[in-house]
């Protein structure tokens, strides 16, 4: 989309860099805005759970559900932010839950590894959403609106704060196969400029598309002299040298990423017992897959990367990996074999190496899922459900081992201090130093925000 | 935060007071300090809502009524003081003391007492307020009349432009820079042949490569898809016929008006087009163009807001494309803008879903009436020749001879003849289950069939009698079986496709309708619930035998305003292949193209209870209600003599054709040709001509026979929940499109000559395709957003030129490529940069980076790899990673050397090269592409396996010219990539990197070609 007020900005970069020429073009774009106050963190980990873990099953014990397991939730318990209605019934957690730590925050034996680092964990239960409905809610969890059409939280955080590594990009997405519901859009750079989408980390064979050099070394360098000669001739000859010049760069950037990312991504020299606490090595395919990406997570954000997103992989061919409508034992305990030990581990490894401090690792779905089902049983699963549902962040400067809102009785509607996801957006940018009302471009007419005309710093969720 | 507000609500329980009075001492001092300040007459009316006066608030302000007397919880103002709703918090900065909101929220519980009546008789009413603001707007430059110059040029205004600027245009280009110059904006190819003949723009006009480059523009306008995105990415079907026919459109040159009228309301032209070449209905693939972008499945009735999202796509789409203004914002509230209100928004919406959203054959009308006409008499020629080799009667003796030995077989035709000495018993139990299901039957009546829609040769020459023969494609059967009175789409051949399609299920009388169907490969039924654009509820039949299925009116809510059901073959089904796992028995790889699908129907009734009609055993009829012999075996074999002689003779009475089929199945009937008889070969003949009908070529479209103009509900604040009025369809008010409420007429009031937004649209869009940047140069918004046009006599002159020329694009394209402003270098001068530098005035040609289709066709081209062949279905694009249940498979590396315009452009995962330099994101229209730099494109050009197997290629190529030096393959290496000669310098630099690489070796030329390939000047032109 190329719009009237996109060009506008373009103007005003080319006007900012005419007296100095590409270089401080490329300055500025590392340099990001100014911080609006002071940053608690510098980095964003998100580990996005696919589909919608179940709150009741997870962060948020219902006993009441097990008491009334099979009685019918009736017309009071239906809403529109769940699949709901008057005739299904009650199911109570196929788990049990426990206090854990000092903080005695709850959570269930779904999540053993979790568990023990519980004391990190700063749980929202009385998440708001708009949809019960996965397209919707992904992409209002990405981007703030339900259709898109919008940059992607990590695309903000890197636009606004630049990079901290020219090598690497500011917005990497470690993905495992698979397209989240709304599509690549969730990852997208929208109206701002295109290098803040995100670049997508295989877990799976080649990590990123055409990072290996066709060419042995020297033939390449040789190449990027032979053309670095013939472009500065087409530039200076050129009536636009200025695009020229930028696609000129573009080729040294890409020759320093071509070792700068395959570095990062490579595993293969983490010492043995980080291997283990992470589970690379795991005889199951796919906790392999996203243990690798939860390390190499790590090992971004120590090079510099703000904003790093874990994706979780399919596994049988659901619809979104966390997405049980049926199997909720069966499947939510896949998928908790796949994650849990990785985020545990990533948690606690920042941890040791004094670096959760400032980076926040960000855990949620898009939803959760409904306490109620249409018949309980052995294989039953649970529904969409946006009215009070649970989400953790840890690190950068959230407080650990506390809760915060509260779900009703049955965990089947929010019942207090209702958090919406521009209220946690506007957090997240809040402990990175910007103010998400500052944080603005100029965009169809109006200036644009991350949070567009909503979100509050929730205050209370800060250390 | 609803609990929150009920919550409050339970707390406000004040005593009730004196209503004048409690008014007075409590409400309204309330308001004059929390409201006045912005809803009063003497201050502001903001969101036409003002509180000074009890009729401003009865009339409320843009969103309705703002008080329901007596149900708070109904009314706006109250939920916009207790700010329950986040578009709705009033006072906006700061809530007020819960007190107050008690108070106000009591006041209405009590009815909302207001003695203010009268009181206020300068009342400015909403609509009003309106109007002056919409009359203000209309003062804008894109609304007004267009210009009428006398005479004028292209050259004559850029060059007055320049002129009053100091300026003037530089110098002529060179041939050669001009040739790649034309090439690229004429065909999005590097020149083809070298050599430059003098009628170069005439070669590339008629090339039909022209048509593919500028199909490809317009395909970026309408927002051009070849799936359907979303969780599933389902193939939108037909949307290729759609690519293809804007190809042939552009190549033959149709003009822009034609193709508006065909997008718009293809389907309601008078006179169809007919491409007789191609063999396609044009017309109806126009309206494809509302079926591109994303389509979210399920429906309305399911979770409210769905159809709601899409419409607004294809007003967003129809408004930017055509008439580059921003209708979709008018969705929630009027424009904050432009002249168009919330109610033109919904009008609009009412037109695009007043017809049925559904599939259209596009093959010619008549294309196979040939091959039809020649089969129904093959048909009856076969029928004929089985009389003569049926009429034999059967002999009692040897039917009993028969039954003995096959007592199994008897049981298909029912019990009675396995117990023939039973026959008076058995008698009276037929005659009381008859009676029985009569009885029963009178409940069902036949549904009037007036309204119901047909499409497809497969039903318009599928309704049979009882007893039509089906003839056997295959095998040494002559007949396949007898079928059933009604309507069969495989009836000649199951290569017709056919569908009928309901009226909208309330208005069919009676609550219940149910159809006696069969069917098979993936004929089946749609429940289409208004308009859910992509609804899941498909059904597909595996039954030979029909079977009775029920349909109930459906509860209408959440604005869905009609439920309606298309029984269809697999290619008239708009949702056929659905999402994967969807259509049992079809492979996650099969994309439904060709299916032999069929659909029989036999019956349909309409009922007000449940249940499905009863057998009437007329198959028995002649056994039990006859005079005819005792002996029972005697008995049997009148009964089904009578019953081959009836078929014999073509009067069949019901019952007779199971009988014929019973037979039949059981080898009773010969049903083998003599090979070398009559029958034999007539039946070779059958199978022959059946062999040559083509499988129908079908579109998503419109279908609007039979339906009633819809009424929209207009969403207060945009929000689905809360409905206000019912919109009738109409046009743009700012365009005096009130009274116009067809697609029809929509389109031919676009069309207007003096229309003041079609043809500058149009033409700065094409403006934009030749030079880079329109004289607009936001081509989807002439709006106050957008830019104001750079030379607005020109505009106007061009547009009025291009109405004057039949709405010509290649005219109006040769104009334009002929002009000195086109042929001038990209040479800029310091003075020009310095007063214009961003050529506004056009004193150079710009330098402009090649579009991502023209740098992988370029590759292709140069590489000697480009398969030229137009049209097709799309090809998939080259990925490392499948996933097979969204149907993301890998397609060639080399997409078999078609033009990119051909590879699938899946929502989901489109092709990666293509994203990689600027393809557009495919849900949305996009006038004018972003032209990023990006180091991700380095990394393309160096490391993408494509392009180091073009450069491998083509240095094999070279080497096959043996006959060659270094420096003359280097000089022809220069002319393929660059278009030009190299200089002096260029050849020892280029040839000293040759050695570099190893010498005149393959693989030494072939780094060289990839070289090339990633030099900026192959990506550029100027």
């Amino acid at each position: 989309m190329f719009t009237h007020d996109h060009r506008l900005c373009s103007r005003r970069h080319v006007l900012a860099s005419a007296s100095a020429g590409f270089g401080m073009l490329a300055l500025r774009a590392m340099a990001g805005v100014p911080l609006h106050n002071r940053a608690k963190a510098k980095n964003i980990i998100f580990c996005f759970m696919d589909g919608g873990p179940s709150h009741v099953d997870t962060f948020d014990p219902k006993p009441m559900l097990k008491k009334h397991e099979g009685k019918a939730i009736g017309e009071g318990a239906v809403t529109k932010r769940s699949q709901s209605n008057a005739n299904r019934v009650w199911m109570g957690s196929p788990w049990e839950f426990k206090q854990r730590g000092q903080s005695g925050l709850w959570v269930s034996d779904l999540f053993p590894h979790i568990a023990q680092v519980a004391d990190h964990l700063c749980v929202v239960r009385s998440m708001v959403g708009e949809l019960p409905l996965h397209g919707q809610q992904n992409l209002l969890l990405h981007t703030g609106r339900i259709l898109g059409q919008a940059p992607s939280l990590g695309a903000w955080v890197s636009y606004g704060l630049g990079t901290e590594n020219r090598n690497l990009p500011g917005y990497v997405v470690l993905n495992n196969d698979w397209v989240p519901n709304g599509g690549l859009e969730n990852f997208g750079s929208s109206f701002l400029p295109a290098s803040h989408q995100a670049t997508m980390v295989r877990a799976k064979g080649m990590p990123v598309d055409n990072i290996v050099p066709h060419d042995a070394a020297a033939i390449q360098r040789r190449k990027l002299t032979l053309l670095a000669e013939q472009d500065a001739e087409f530039a200076a000859s050129s009536s636009d040298a200025r695009a020229i010049e930028g696609a000129i760069a573009n080729y040294e950037t890409a020759f320093l990423m071509q070792s700068a990312v395959p570095s990062i991504a490579d595993i293969n020299n983490e010492p043995a017992h980080i291997r283990q606490m992470y589970g690379v090595d795991s005889t199951d395919e796919h906790q392999r897959f996203y243990a690798t990406q939860a390390l190499r997570a790590r090992r971004l954000v120590e090079a510099g990367v703000r904003f790093v997103e874990i994706t979780c992989p399919s596994f049988d061919g659901n619809n979104s990996p966390w997405d049980q409508h049926g199997l909720l034992k069966q499947n939510h305990e896949k998928n908790a074999r796949i994650t849990d030990q990785s985020v545990a581990a990533l948690i606690s490894d920042l941890d040791q190496r004094g670096l959760l401090d400032e980076t926040i690792v960000l855990w949620a779905g898009e939803m959760g899922r409904t306490p109620h089902t249409p018949k309980v049983s052995a294989t039953a699963g649970r529904d969409h459900h946006v009215n009070g549902y649970s989400i953790f962040m840890a690190g950068g400067g959230f407080k650990g081992g506390m809760t915060f809102g509260e779900t009703d009785d049955f965990g089947n509607a929010v019942a207090s201090n209702p958090l919406n996801i521009h209220d946690v957006h506007a957090t997240l940018l809040h402990q990175m130093g910007i103010d998400h009302e500052r944080l603005v471009f100029r965009h169809g007419g109006r200036d644009q925000r991350l949070t567009d005309v909503h979100g509050r710093v929730v205050t209370e969720l800060l250390a | 935060m609803r609990l929150a507000v009920i919550a409050m609500f339970c707390l406000a329980s004040l005593t009730k007071a004196q209503d004048v009075t409690f008014f007075e001492s409590k409400v309204l001092p309330v308001l004059k300090k929390r409201c006045f300040e912005c809803h009063s007459h003497e201050q502001k009316i903001k969101g036409g809502l003002a509180l000074d006066s009890k009729s401003g608030w009865e009339k409320g302000g843009e969103s309705g009524p703002s008080i329901a007397p007596g149900r708070p919880e109904a009314s706006l103002l109250i939920q916009a003081i207790s700010h329950v709703e986040k578009d709705l918090k009033m006072p906006p900065k700061k809530m007020l003391p819960l007190a107050e909101i008690e108070l106000l929220t009591e006041w209405v519980r009590q009815g909302a007492p207001d003695p203010r009546v009268g009181t206020k008789t300068t009342e400015l009413a909403v609509d009003d307020a309106w109007e002056v603001e919409f009359q203000k707007r209309l003062d804008w430059w894109s609304l007004k009349p267009m210009r009428r110059s006398t005479s004028g040029s292209v050259d004559g205004f850029i060059n007055a432009s320049q002129m009053a600027a100091g300026l003037q245009m530089a110098p002529p280009a060179s041939p050669e820079v001009l040739r790649r110059r034309l090439s690229f904006v004429l065909t999005g190819l590097p020149p083809l042949d070298m050599s430059d003949p003098s009628d170069y723009v005439e070669t590339l006009l008629n090339s039909p490569h022209f048509g593919e480059h500028f199909a490809r523009h317009w395909m970026d306008v309408v927002r051009y898809t070849d799936t359907y995105g979303y969780e599933w990415d389902n193939p939108a079907k037909g949307s290729h016929e759609y690519r293809d026919y804007l190809i042939r459109a552009f190549n033959d040159d149709i003009g822009f008006d034609q193709l508006l009228r065909e997008h718009l309301a293809g389907d309601l032209l008078p006179k169809q087009r007919i491409h007789t070449k191609a063999q396609t209905n044009e017309s109806l693939i126009g309206p494809m163009f509302y079926h591109m972008g994303e389509h979210r499945h399920g429906s309305s009735l399911m979770f409210n807001g769905i159809h709601q999202e899409m419409v607004n796509n294809k007003i967003d789409a129809f408004s930017k494309a055509f008439l580059a203004t921003t209708v979709a914002c008018a969705r929630c509230h009027d424009h904050k803008l432009e002249a168009v209100s919330q109610h033109d928004y919904y009008a609009l919406a009412a037109m695009f879903t007043t017809p049925r959203w559904t599939t259209r054959v596009i093959d010619a009308p008549g294309k196979n009436d040939v091959a039809i006409a020649r089969l129904k008499e093959l048909r009856e020629a076969i029928r004929q020749d089985l009389a003569t080799l049926w009429a034999r009667p059967f002999e009692s003796s040897k039917l009993q001879t028969w039954a003995t030995a096959h007592t199994d077989a008897l049981k298909g035709i029912g019990a009675p003849l396995a117990t023939p000495a039973d026959l008076p018993k058995l008698a009276a139990t037929w005659q009381k289950s008859r009676e029985a299901a009569q009885k029963t039957n009178l409940a069902f009546k036949p549904a009037s069939l007036e309204k119901w829609v047909i499409e497809g040769d497969g039903f318009k020459h599928g309704e049979t009698d009882d007893g039509t023969p089906l003839i056997a494609l295959e095998g040494e059967s002559v007949v396949a079986r007898l079928l059933p009175s009604g309507w069969h789409s495989h009836a000649l051949s199951p290569k017709l496709p056919g569908s009928l399609r309901m009226p909208p299920q309330h208005v069919v009388s009676g609550k219940f309708v149910s159809l006696n169907l069969a069917g098979g490969e993936f004929g089946g039924h749609l429940v289409v619930d208004d308009h859910a654009f992509q609804n899941e509820t498909v059904a597909f039949y595996t039954n030979a035998e029909p079977q009775w299925k029920s349909f109930a009116d459906a509860e209408l809510k959440n604005g869905a305003q009609q439920v309606t059901v298309e029984f269809c073959t697999a290619a008239l089904n708009p949702n056929f292949p659905p999402r994967t796992g969807l259509a049992k028995g079809l492979k996650n790889n099969d994309f439904g193209h060709d299916k032999r699908s069929w659909l029989s129907i036999t019956g349909i009734v309409t009922h007000d209870a449940g249940g499905t009609p009863q057998d009437e055993l007329d198959v028995f009829t002649g056994l039990y209600q006859t005079n005819a012999a005792n002996d029972p075996w005697e008995r049997i074999a009148t009964w089904i003599n009578a019953a081959v002689r009836h078929w014999c003779e073509q009067k069949a009475q019901s019952g007779d054709r199971e009988v014929l089929d019973w037979l039949l199945a059981n080898a009773l009937l010969p049903n083998k040709a003599e090979p070398g008889s009559k029958l034999d070969q007539l039946v070779t003949e059958y199978r022959r001509v059946e062999s040559t009908i083509a499988f129908p070529r079908t579109v998503n479209s419109m279908d609007e026979r039979e339906v009633m103009p819809a009424k929209y509900p207009l969403n207060v604040r945009g929000n689905v929940d809360t409905t206000g009025e019912l919109v009738a369809p109409a046009s743009l008010k700012m365009l005096a499109g009130d009274r116009i409420t067809s697609r029809l007429d929509l389109a031919e009031s676009l069309l207007h000559p003096e229309h003041p937004l079609t043809a500058r649209v149009y033409v700065n869009r094409v403006w934009q395709w030749i030079f880079g940047t329109g004289l607009v140069a936001t081509p989807d918004d002439f709006g106050r957003l957008g830019d104001k046009p750079s030379h607005p006599e020109l505009l106007d002159w061009l547009a009025r030129e291009f109405i004057r020329e039949g709405w010509s694009t290649k005219k109006l394209v040769r104009r334009l490529v002929m002009s000195q402003t086109f042929r001038q270098s990209s040479v800029v001068t310091d003075a020009a940069r310095e007063r214009d530098p961003a050529n506004r005035l056009l004193h150079h040609y710009p330098t402009r980076r090649l579009e991502a289709e023209a740098i992988r066709d370029s590759l292709l081209v140069v590489s000697g790899r480009l398969d030229p062949q137009l049209y097709g279905r799309p090809i998939l694009p080259y990925r490392t990673a499948e996933d097979d249940k969204k149907r993301l498979f890998t397609g060639p590396l080399d997409g078999h050397d078609r033009r990119s315009i051909y590879l699938q452009m899946s929502i989901m995962d489109p092709p990666k090269f293509l994203v990689g330099f600027n393809l557009p994101d495919l849900k949305l229209p996009t006038g004018r592409r972003d032209v990023t730099n990006v180091p991700s494109q380095a990394l393309i050009l160096l490391n993408d396996p494509f392009v180091n197997a073009m450069a491998k290629h083509w240095a094999g190529e070279l080497m096959k010219q043996d006959d060659t030096n270094e420096e003359t393959r280097l000089r022809d290496m220069f002319e393929r990539t660059l278009g030009r000669e190299p200089h002096a310098s260029e050849v020892k630099r280029w040839l000293s990197a040759l050695d570099d690489f190893g010498g005149d070796t393959p693989v030494a030329w072939e780094r060289l070609a990839h070289a090339f390939f990633n030099a900026k000047e192959f990506i550029y032109y100027r």
